[in-house]
């Protein structure tokens, strides 16, 4: 053990808008499909804006074999969902070949089971309270995702739960990173999950910060972003353990930065300062220098000012040559998934970095001299990818950075 | 195990609000003494309800910040503010000392403020979306407490919530330490926060879980480790303990009240189902805390246990305290400053902590207050109400949550 062991990603789970599966949901960001639809999981007609990210006609029964999916929320079966794709890519269908006891879990979300506390709401508006049973307290508590996660997969080892808003899932790689190199775990899960919620919509809607009709990064005329849902897991192990048991790799951790800009609650500090520093400490931590980057999976939510002040810290930290680092959004495509966001994020610079091609940021029609990046427009691109910089920004401040880097065994 | 070369994690002061004082001072001396801080419920009507008490805290942060605007923040960002400010004048990280330098928090939480959650979904569904407030959304995020109090005192490093249950507080020291221990970060503010409110309340309420809840609604008795336990009871507060590089912090002149030899965590998959797995999961905890601070069971002389109460939660903390540390679990003090808090989820495992360090400073070792029968065969013989005075320099803290994630801390005074 020792504080610079290689990390890397040696399975992956995806539960997107545009689709439940690792292939199939990266094919179809590959593909550019859009997955924000009309929203059905409540009544929308209060509000001026109908669509998002939701994933529709999900089925969690075939990923839980001791849980049963029904008895957890929705977040924690999306969740649970990515975990047991991520074992099953990584090759371990059977279980996994380590103790349990150094197995870890570490998950991150932005509302953890919102639909569990709309419940509670709509019984208590109703004047209904009695109906509550112990469902709310032992559903709600945001932790309960990393606690499913864990039960389901039989995990014994740390299990710890990040709410760190939309920053979220890179938050729980860092922490993973950090029990893999002190020797505390030998495996863990991480990654991030939410579920679609009237009490996310409903924020946003009051923000006039959702789009009403798609998700335009980058775009001159882009009108904000899409809420969405999902979940994304990684596994994560040492590199020598991976090599040993002759494990495929997707990509080596190589690195991440988390700051804080202490600035304003939902705002994103003017001149991206703490984005800026996420950013270095990611390359510093890394070892490596920003021209080394190869792409960058940017926040992109969308929102007018969002996409302003991501593009000028990115020519903070990489100068005039930022502009040409292929830096594209997903969010364009499945919508912003919260918690989940940057974990699903996390998942596709892996696969950019194992499979050298990265998606487009779809629905771009007119550039805005003030996103003057190359955001991928419209068409995946094939090219060398050898470190895939992955950028979230949140509410309370939160940034984070996490750089994946082609693992040279 | 250990590495001798790693670097040392030290606490350099405190701040809390807690339902029995306003600093470790007070906190440790109504411990002390025996006093009881549930009462009454007033934040909220308790109307129809079995219970009725709870570890409330009556608090104005204008007292301690002077004609600040708390409109923006709520209950659970009020709490932590105070909290930080008091740790950051109790270490001398003053504005101008912090100026230009990053430092960290990590703020255990169980629900943020579910309440501020709720009424903003409330409002939203009885008055139409329009008239919900974007403030109240801006602090519907889990993290909005630790987002405020980096705004207020203006902390640019790391900022992290971590989320656990009754676990969560511990959890986030034990972050602390490992980004302190790494030199990822040089001073980082580590503890937890939590409000009471209805929603909470209630929720727990129709679990059963709460003491004296259900018919035929015995007596309220949240007595952690008592024979005649009957559940928990919930509190509030937050308390905040900087942590820094043991060098800087000598370097600095900072007064050094105790280091974090180290920690560990576990999770027991049956989440509390099976007795075995459960006690088995505090033992392992412990066990790996021990062996990460390079210390042995005979060492330890004193515990902070995160009982509060409750019937089989209580019954597997004895039991893997025990596992992991042989006889010494009968031999040593033990604190459960629950039954006196109230379970404040987020911030009890930090309470926890300071209850442990100011006992040690002072050679005192509260009693549970109210123990008079120890469950039969639990394996806790030093569990007694009696307050006592005594030498403890090393000090193991464990909590877990209800559904089975368990962290545990050891802790020298200096």
């Amino acid at each position: 053990m020792s504080a610079d062991a290689k990390i890397v990603v040696t399975g992956i789970g995806l539960a997107t808008p545009v689709g439940v599966g690792t292939r199939t949901a990266w094919e179809n960001l590959l593909a550019g499909l859009c997955g924000t639809t009309p929203v059905e999981s409540f009544d929308t007609a209060a509000y001026n804006v109908h669509r998002g990210g939701e994933i529709k006609g999900f089925e969690p029964g075939p990923y839980f074999k001791t849980l049963k999916p029904e008895s957890v929320g929705r977040a924690s079966q999306l969740a649970v969902a990515a975990a047991r794709m991520a074992l099953e890519d990584a090759g371990f269908a059977d279980g996994v070949p380590v103790d349990p006891t150094r197995c870890g879990v570490a998950m991150g979300t932005t509302s953890g089971e919102p639909r569990e506390v709309e419940r509670f709401d709509d019984r208590f508006l109703a004047g209904d309270l009695g109906a509550v049973g112990d469902e709310f307290m032992t559903l709600y508590p945001c932790h309960v995702i990393a606690v499913h996660v864990a039960a389901e997969l039989g995990f014994a080892g740390s299990n710890t739960m990040i709410p760190a808003a939309c920053a979220a899932g890179n938050y729980a790689f860092a922490h993973a990173v950090e029990e893999l190199r002190s020797g505390r775990a030998d495996l863990m899960v991480a990654g991030g999950a939410d579920s679609f919620s009237r009490i996310t919509y409903t924020g946003f809607y009051r923000l006039g910060a959702i789009a009403p009709e798609r998700c335009q990064p980058f775009d001159r005329n882009r009108k904000g972003m899409m809420p969405g849902e999902g979940a994304a897991v990684l596994l994560l192990e040492r590199a020598s353990d991976a090599a040993a048991r002759g494990a495929k790799t997707y990509a080596e951790v190589a690195g991440y930065g988390l700051t804080c800009d202490a600035h304003h609650m939902t705002a994103a500090h003017p001149e991206g300062d703490g984005a800026a520093r996420a950013m270095s400490a990611a390359l510093r931590s890394s070892g490596e220098k920003p021209e080394a980057i190869s792409y960058i999976s940017a926040h992109g939510t969308g929102t007018p000012t969002n996409d302003k002040l991501e593009t000028s810290a990115v020519v903070k930290v990489f100068g005039e040559a930022g502009r040409h680092v292929p830096t594209s959004s997903i969010k364009s495509m499945i919508g912003h998934t919260m918690g989940a966001a940057s974990a699903i994020e996390g998942a596709v610079c892996a696969l950019a970095v194992a499979e050298d091609k990265v998606p487009p940021t779809i629905h771009f029609e007119e550039k805005d001299p003030e996103c003057d990046l190359d955001c991928v427009p419209n068409e995946a691109r094939e090219m060398r990818v050898d470190l895939a910089m992955n950028n979230a920004y949140a509410f309370g401040g939160n940034n984070a950075s996490v750089i994946f880097r082609k693992h040279a065994p | 195990m250990t590495d001798k070369t790693r670097r040392r994690v030290v606490v350099t002061g405190i701040g809390l609000l807690s339902p029995l004082g306003k600093s470790p001072a007070e906190l440790h001396e109504a411990l002390f003494a025996g006093a009881n801080g549930l009462k009454e419920v007033s934040l909220f009507e308790t109307d129809g309800l079995w219970i009725r008490r709870g570890g409330e805290i009556d608090f104005d942060p204008r007292d301690f910040l002077g004609q600040a605007n708390f409109r923006p923040v709520d209950r659970t960002g009020r709490l932590a503010i105070v909290a930080t400010h008091l740790a950051l004048a109790a270490s001398g990280w003053d504005e101008e000392s912090r100026a230009g330098r990053e430092l960290g928090l990590a703020l255990g939480t169980t629900f943020g403020s579910v309440r501020t959650i709720a009424e903003f979904d409330r409002r939203a569904v009885e008055a139409g979306p329009k008239y919900a407030k974007p403030f109240e959304f801006a602090n519907s995020v889990i993290n909005a407490a630790a987002g405020q109090t980096a705004i207020w005192f203006g902390l640019r490093g790391t900022n992290s919530t971590v989320a656990g249950g009754a676990a969560a507080g511990l959890k986030a020291l034990a972050y602390a330490t490992d980004m302190v221990r790494s030199g990822r970060a040089d001073v980082v503010l580590a503890g937890g926060a939590e409000e009471l409110c209805f929603e909470s309340f209630y929720g727990y309420h129709q679990t059963g879980l709460l003491a004296g809840a259900g018919p035929p609604h015995p007596q309220p008795c949240p007595i952690p480790f008592a024979a005649a336990r009957n559940g928990f009871s919930l509190g509030e507060g937050a308390a905040l303990l900087v942590l820094e590089e043991a060098e800087a912090a000598t370097a600095r002149g900072a007064t050094i009240l105790a280091e974090v030899l180290g920690h560990a965590s576990a999770f027991d998959p049956s989440r509390g189902k099976d007795a075995e797995s459960a006690a088995a999961a505090v033992g392992r905890t412990v066990a790996l805390a021990l062996a990460d601070a390079g210390c042995e069971a005979a060492s330890i002389d004193v515990l902070s246990t995160g009982a509060n109460g409750s019937v089989v939660g209580d019954r597997y903390e004895a039991a893997g305290l025990a596992r992991a540390l042989g006889g010494r679990s009968a031999e040593v003090p033990v604190l459960a400053v629950k039954g006196q808090l109230g379970e404040s989820l987020g911030a009890s495992g930090a309470f926890q902590t300071v209850a442990l360090l100011e006992s040690m400073r002072r050679g005192e070792a509260p009693g549970i207050a109210g123990l008079d029968e120890v469950e039969k065969g639990l394996p806790l013989a030093s569990a007694t109400s009696e307050s006592r005075r005594l030498d403890m320099r090393r000090g193991l803290v464990h909590a877990s949550s209800f559904d089975g994630s368990a962290c545990a801390l050891v802790i020298e005074r200096t």
